[in-house]
């Protein structure tokens, strides 16, 4: 082949092909522009067959290589690019998300079911031996003892005064914890395994915790003090786990299809359950800053259990009771 | 490093180059510093707000930063991050398309993964791959690309040579009887590629090629170097020796 004859007669539709994609990068192109740039692309196509199979010339290989392989992201690009505005954002949260927690309540049921698991250990173990608790639990979560505890908040001022700080503590706390989740699904993810152990290591520090407490005669202050944000906050970790195991099925056992298939199969509905992980995860942290902090003094015990009651059941009729509309 | 292999519709092989691990290190370091700045710009900006909303805005807009850049950028700027754009890499589908917010999604949560023991997991995961993938793009079915555009083929290069001494008739006509477009090619691609070549294997390439020359094309005078051979008949191949006397 004579190169320099193929590259100087084409030189100057490649770089009209490099302006137009340079072009399309920041902005949609008009429907002539975009014939032009399919025509060319067809055309760098086929001068980069034409060149492999007549040169091993590596630098015209390599640009020719490149060129092609940009305008293919541009001529085949799924989508065009999402613009946020709030009737998908009501769309994504109203339907897309009720509909997918629904396809996935048997992985979600996994999930709990290794949450649930380990919180029966924990309550087995503290109740076999009151100590076990200081074993299981990281010893900077037990202070003291649950009776004490109880009392020395009871009686001091409110823990959280003023707004300042139960804004900057439920910052803290909201973002901690959608690392947590983010953690769980990574996990998950990866090995499967790892996830369902983490879902079951909180599920015996909830277990162990509560039961001490209820051993100590404090049920109901444990329940006031965690229920309001717990209600969200726990079925929040166990749906990042459940959406890393749904991943990690993918990924690790992807069956026949092969993994890009499998995994491009669960994108969407991992996406959305870690989405709305984070998202009541953030609600929760607001929830924990303030309301639950709030001693009997200022809110009373009653009010407390049964606005983690409401919030509760407004989740599980939001994501898993009734029929879905339909989803994409 | 494999490039990836993939075909378009149109049945042409798109090769997917992957960036190496020291550019693709090195993009992380910029990045890192911008989210570093802008950390510490939010949390300095935040002592001038008001004490009711200071903790919850720059906590919020810390975490914002620490998690969002990475996915923001390869949104909006089509699996480019700034330091990626410096550094001439993209993140790429692993089928050769624009990575679309799930993936970035994961492969940015799976970098919690990846950055353990100082980033150890995910350059061990580098390092074990082919396409130079890490834990987080094995997840998302994606790539990190190398974009740097290869030097365009520039046969001015060629054109400096001023003597020549192979610029006889006798040479001249053989060159045009006997150097065909392969050899074009070859003698080309050698002289353009010498600058960038090792001194010693720089040395033996060109006495291989220019033994082969002295034989084909007769060429007796035992003073020219190697490189002058090769230089001179590409230089009579380009065309140029006709101007110049």
């Amino acid at each position: 082949m004579d190169l320099e004859r193929f590259v100087s007669e084409r030189r100057a539709r490649w770089n009209r092909l490099r302006e137009l994609l340079d072009l399309a990068q920041e902005e949609s192109l008009n429907p002539a522009l975009l014939q032009e740039l399919l025509a060319l692309y067809r055309g760098a196509s086929s001068d980069l067959n034409r060149a492999r199979a007549m040169t091993a010339n590596p630098e015209l290989l390599g640009s020719l290589n490149q060129l092609v392989g940009r305008a293919y992201r541009i001529v085949y690009r799924g989508r065009p690019r999402a613009r946020i505005d709030p009737r998908a954002l009501r769309d994504f949260f109203l339907r897309d998300v009720p509909a997918t927690f629904r396809r996935e309540e048997r992985i979600i049921r996994l999930a709990a079911l290794a949450f649930a698991a380990g919180a029966v250990l924990g309550m087995g173990a503290v109740i076999a031996d009151p100590n076990a608790g200081e074993l299981l639990v990281p010893p900077q979560m037990f202070t003291a003892s649950p009776k004490e505890r109880v009392e020395h908040i009871e009686r001091s001022d409110e823990r959280i005064d003023t707004f300042s700080k139960a804004t900057e503590f439920g910052s803290y706390l909201y973002t901690h914890n959608i690392q947590v989740s983010f953690l769980t699904f990574a996990l998950g993810a990866l090995t499967l395994v790892g996830g369902w152990l983490l879902l079951f290591y909180n599920g015996v520090l909830l277990g162990a915790v509560a039961t001490s407490y209820f051993a100590d005669g404090a049920g109901t202050f444990f329940l006031a003090w965690v229920g309001p944000h717990g209600v969200l906050e726990l079925p929040s970790i166990i749906f990042a786990g459940a959406a890393g195991l749904r991943f990690g099925r993918a990924f690790l056992l992807p069956g026949e299809r092969g993994r890009p298939a499998a995994l491009r199969e669960a994108f969407v509905p991992a996406f959305r359950m870690l989405a709305t992980s984070a998202a009541l995860l953030v609600l929760a942290g607001v929830i924990e800053g303030s309301f639950s902090q709030m001693s009997s003094k200022s809110v009373s015990y009653p009010v407390k259990i049964s606005v983690a009651a409401v919030l509760f059941i407004a989740l599980c009729s939001w994501l898993f009771v009734g029929k879905a509309k339909a989803s994409e | 490093m494999k490039p990836l292999v993939v075909y378009s519709p149109e049945q042409v092989a798109i090769e997917l180059v992957p960036a190496g691990l020291g550019r693709r290190f090195g993009a992380f370091m910029l990045d890192s510093a911008l989210i570093i700045g802008a950390t510490s710009l939010a949390g300095t900006l935040g002592r001038a707000l008001p004490d009711a909303v200071a903790g919850l805005l720059v906590t919020t807009a810390g975490f914002l930063i620490l998690w969002g850049y990475h996915f923001a950028f390869e949104l909006l700027w089509n699996g480019q991050t700034p330091g990626k754009r410096i550094l001439y890499l993209r993140v790429v589908d692993g089928r050769g398309l624009p990575l679309d917010a799930a993936q970035s999604l994961v492969r940015n949560v799976v970098r919690m993964i990846d950055m353990l023991p100082l980033g150890g997991v995910g350059m061990l995961a580098t390092l074990l791959d082919p396409h130079r993938r890490r834990l987080g793009d094995h997840a998302a079915d994606t790539l990190v690309v190398d974009e740097h555009q290869p030097a365009a083929v520039d046969l001015a290069q060629l054109q400096t040579r001023r003597f020549n001494s192979l610029r006889t008739p006798r040479i001249r006509k053989i060159v045009e009887s006997r150097v065909g477009l392969d050899d074009r090619e070859l003698l080309y691609a050698v002289c353009l590629r010498a600058p960038q070549l090792e001194e010693r294997a720089r040395y033996e390439l060109f006495e291989r090629v220019s033994a082969w020359y002295r034989k084909e094309l007769a060429i007796e005078d035992p003073n020219l170097s190697a490189e002058s051979i090769v230089r001179g008949i590409a230089a009579l191949c380009s065309g140029q020796g006709e101007d110049q006397a």
